[in-house]
Formats: structure tokens, C-alpha cells, sequence
């Protein structure tokens, strides 16, 4: 019985390098790409889409330049991970899940991102800023175009 | 006790059946008891690869490949689920299913857990009990209240159950999901505010029309059974079959009702 519902899934193999590659290559996984993906693999739409909504790395709207993920798990919570939300907020106005209108910055929160030695922590595109203060924001925003 | 050359118990009364009887009672027991069980247990192994486990203390038996709830069930013993379909291939995840087994750190899920031998399965335990109406009591807190309008109330194997395990008002307050309900399609009204995420229109799908119109999207709270990139059932490829209407343990799918059209069923009366 188990091994009807593990075969059934072999077309999907590889099917997450694949939206990897297009949300690095495009920014964002577009309902084009993912219908190209399932004619590919000869999989179901849906199953594309239900795998590129599940993984929060994996985005189908389009995102900014930037995407800043500050975590929310109860390491950084307990280090006062809200106060660096707050700041960050403040500093691009904008709420969590929002793109700034320029498109410069995304701001998403996210679970544990295993830094959690030096909390509060928050990853801007694929660097990590971590010992976080609210005074330290502006000048690490500042970094990025 | 001997007193004054006659046996009396501690209490004082005269015991009445002779000590004869009873040693050949004794010698002769032991026999009975051994040679004639091994007698037939082998017998039927020759018959086929069977399996015999301890079921709520009694024994019962089995074929090799056989799941807990499968050889339950084949022995009158009822397992509530709610995302099992026995012609479908088991996932799993109601987890009302589950039951205590010997050397198990966990509840264990009836329904994909294959027998072995000399396995002791409890289904009815006051542990599972409180497990499964947890569950259930959990499923209704995040269930919108609208069984008096909803069109499946009379035949919901949710509401059903409910009423066996005697879910009383809820204890918990849960977020409820609110989606627009989905009646683009001719064939089949979604209204995923009431989906259970049983996914049993997900395999149903698959494997009895071999079409995959369904799958889970997102994540955790915010899971939901999507057809296409969350958009309304295609028309093209969804026609009336009503597989996954009909196997869908809540009022989450149906189909859309004729003018003239009576409810299914007559109305359901809940225990208590």
C-alpha cells in the first residue's frame, strides 16, 4: 500500500532544483514558468504550485531587489526579535509580506533561520546580519540598492 | 486450612468438592489447555501466511500485509476515520484512526501501520478516546457553524462522527478559514472554508480518474486543497464523474443542486 503512494511520485523528482533555478533566475516563480515545469516533468500543474506555495524560499508573486527575512521563531522572539521588525518597518514602510513601491526592498518573516547563537537575526537576500539592535538597521539598509 | 480433619476455606465454610477431583482436574487442564491451540494455529498457517496479534486483549488474525484497521474492521471492531477509503491507498493524516500499540512510544495510525506478529493493538483505550475526541473537537472549533444551511449535513461523516464521540459544544477557540466559495464550475461547488484537508478527493483524483485536479498548497494554518495556481476547477477537465463529491467526508464539495432537487438523505439525529 505504501509503496503505491511512493511510486506515484516519481515525476516529481527534482522538481524543487528546478523552481530553485527560476526563482534565482527570475526573482520570482511566474504561473508560466510553473506550467512550463509541469509539461516538463509531465506532472499536474497544481502539484508545481503546490510545492513552489509550500517553501517560503520559493515566492510566485513577484518580489523587490532586495528581500529582507527577519526570523520569528522563539529564539530571536526572546531577544527581542519584534523591536527589529518594528525598526525595520519604520526604516522602509512597509509591513511584513509587502514590497516597498520603488521595489528596492521585500520584507518577509520566516522561521528559524539557525542562527539563533546570535539572536535576533534576519537575512537580507542570502547575507546574514545577526546580534541585532534597532539601532543598527539604517545603517545595514543602507548597504543595499 | 484443615480443621478438625475436614478443609475449610479462611473463612470457615467447608469446602465442598473432594481433593480427588480437583488433581485431575489440575493434571488434565494443562493439556487441554496447550496441545489444542497449537493444533489449530498451525494448521492454519499451512493455509496461508497468517498472522495472529492481540486485539483489545482478544485474539485475532490476519494476513501478512494487513493494516490494524483492516483486521478491526474484519473483526467487528469500529475505527472511526475520516480520510480513510478503503479501495484507495492509505495517507494518513485525520489521524482519528490511531491506536495504542504495546511498545510503541507513539499512537500509532491504524490505517497505515501493517500487522506483525504477536502484536497487542488497543483500539478503544480511555487514552485513544481522549486522542480522537480531541481531534474532532479540534476539526469543529475550525469549522464554520453552518450545518443547519449546508447541503451535506444530513450525510457528513465529520458530523457523524462528531455525534458518536459526543463532541459537545467547543471548548477551543480556533481561527476559521473563510475562502469565496467556488461555484464557477458547472459540476462541483468548493467551499474550502469547510474542507477538512483529508485529501481524499486529492488521491481520489489520481487514482480513480487518473486526472490530478487536486493538490495541497501553502503551508500549516494556511494549507488548502488548490486546483491549478488556486484557481476554479477547470471545466475542460473536471466533468461529472463525482468521485470526490461523494467520498468528501465534509460539506467542503458538492455538487451544484436542480431546481426541484431534495437534500440528500432525511435529517441526521445527534445523540444526547
Amino acid at each position: 500500500m505504501s509503496q503505491q503512494a511512493i511510486s506515484n511520485r516519481h515525476g516529481e523528482q527534482d522538481l524543487i532544483g528546478r523552481l530553485k533555478e527560476a526563482q534565482a533566475k527570475f526573482g520570482h516563480v511566474s504561473e508560466e514558468v510553473m506550467a512550463e515545469l509541469a509539461r516538463s516533468l509531465d506532472i499536474p500543474i497544481n502539484d508545481v504550485y503546490g510545492v513552489a506555495s509550500f517553501y517560503s524560499f520559493l515566492s510566485t508573486q513577484p518580489l523587490g531587489r532586495n528581500i529582507i527575512r527577519i526570523c520569528q521563531s522563539l529564539p530571536c522572539y526572546l531577544k527581542y526579535g519584534q523591536t527589529i521588525m518594528e525598526s525595520v518597518a519604520q526604516e522602509i514602510g512597509i509591513i511584513p509580506g509587502e514590497t516597498t513601491a520603488d521595489g528596492k526592498f521585500s520584507f518577509q518573516l520566516t522561521n528559524c533561520i539557525g542562527l539563533c547563537d546570535r539572536a535576533p537575526a534576519m537575512m537580507i537576500n542570502y547575507d546574514s546580519h545577526v546580534d541585532l539592535t534597532p539601532k543598527k538597521i539604517a545603517q545595514i539598509l543602507g548597504t543595499y540598492k | 486450612m484443615v480443621a478438625n480433619g475436614k478443609e475449610i476455606d479462611p473463612v470457615g465454610r467447608q469446602i465442598c468438592s473432594p481433593m480427588p477431583a480437583c488433581r485431575i482436574n489440575l493434571l488434565v487442564l494443562p493439556f487441554q489447555v496447550i496441545a489444542v491451540p497449537i493444533k489449530q494455529s498451525m494448521a492454519r498457517k499451512e493455509i496461508e501466511n497468517e498472522i495472529t496479534l492481540t486485539m483489545n486483549g482478544s485474539p485475532v488474525s490476519g494476513r501478512a500485509g494487513m493494516t490494524i484497521l483492516e483486521v478491526a474492521r474484519e473483526n467487528g471492531i469500529d475505527i472511526p476515520t475520516l480520510c480513510h477509503v478503503s479501495r484507495l491507498p492509505p495517507s494518513g493524516v485525520c489521524r482519528l484512526c490511531v491506536v495504542e500499540v504495546a511498545g510503541s512510544r507513539t499512537l500509532v495510525g491504524a490505517c497505515h501501520t501493517p500487522i506483525t506478529e504477536g502484536m497487542m493493538v488497543a483500539t478503544h483505550s480511555p487514552k485513544i478516546l481522549a486522542a480522537r475526541k480531541i481531534l474532532v473537537e479540534l476539526l469543529m472549533a475550525s469549522h464554520p457553524d453552518s450545518c443547519l444551511i449546508c447541503d451535506k449535513a444530513n450525510i457528513c461523516e465529520l458530523r457523524n462522527i462528531a455525534a458518536d464521540l459526543e463532541i459537545g459544544l467547543p471548548r477551543f477557540r480556533a481561527r476559521k478559514h473563510y475562502y469565496p466559495l467556488e461555484y464557477e464550475n458547472p459540476n462541483i461547488i468548493r467551499d474550502m472554508s469547510k474542507c477538512i484537508l483529508c485529501r481524499r478527493c486529492v488521491v481520489a483524483c489520481q487514482d480513480l480518474k487518473g486526472e490530478r485536479l487536486f493538490s495541497v498548497a501553502y503551508r500549516g494554518f494556511e494549507s488548502k486543497v488548490v486546483s491549478g495556481c488556486d484557481q476554479p476547477v477547470d471545466k475542460e477537465a473536471c466533468q461529472d464523474c463525482d468521485e470526490c463529491i461523494t467520498l468528501c467526508p465534509s460539506g467542503a464539495l458538492r455538487r451544484p443542486r436542480r431546481p426541484g432537487e431534495e437534500r440528500a438523505k432525511k435529517a441526521l439525529f445527534i445523540k444526547g
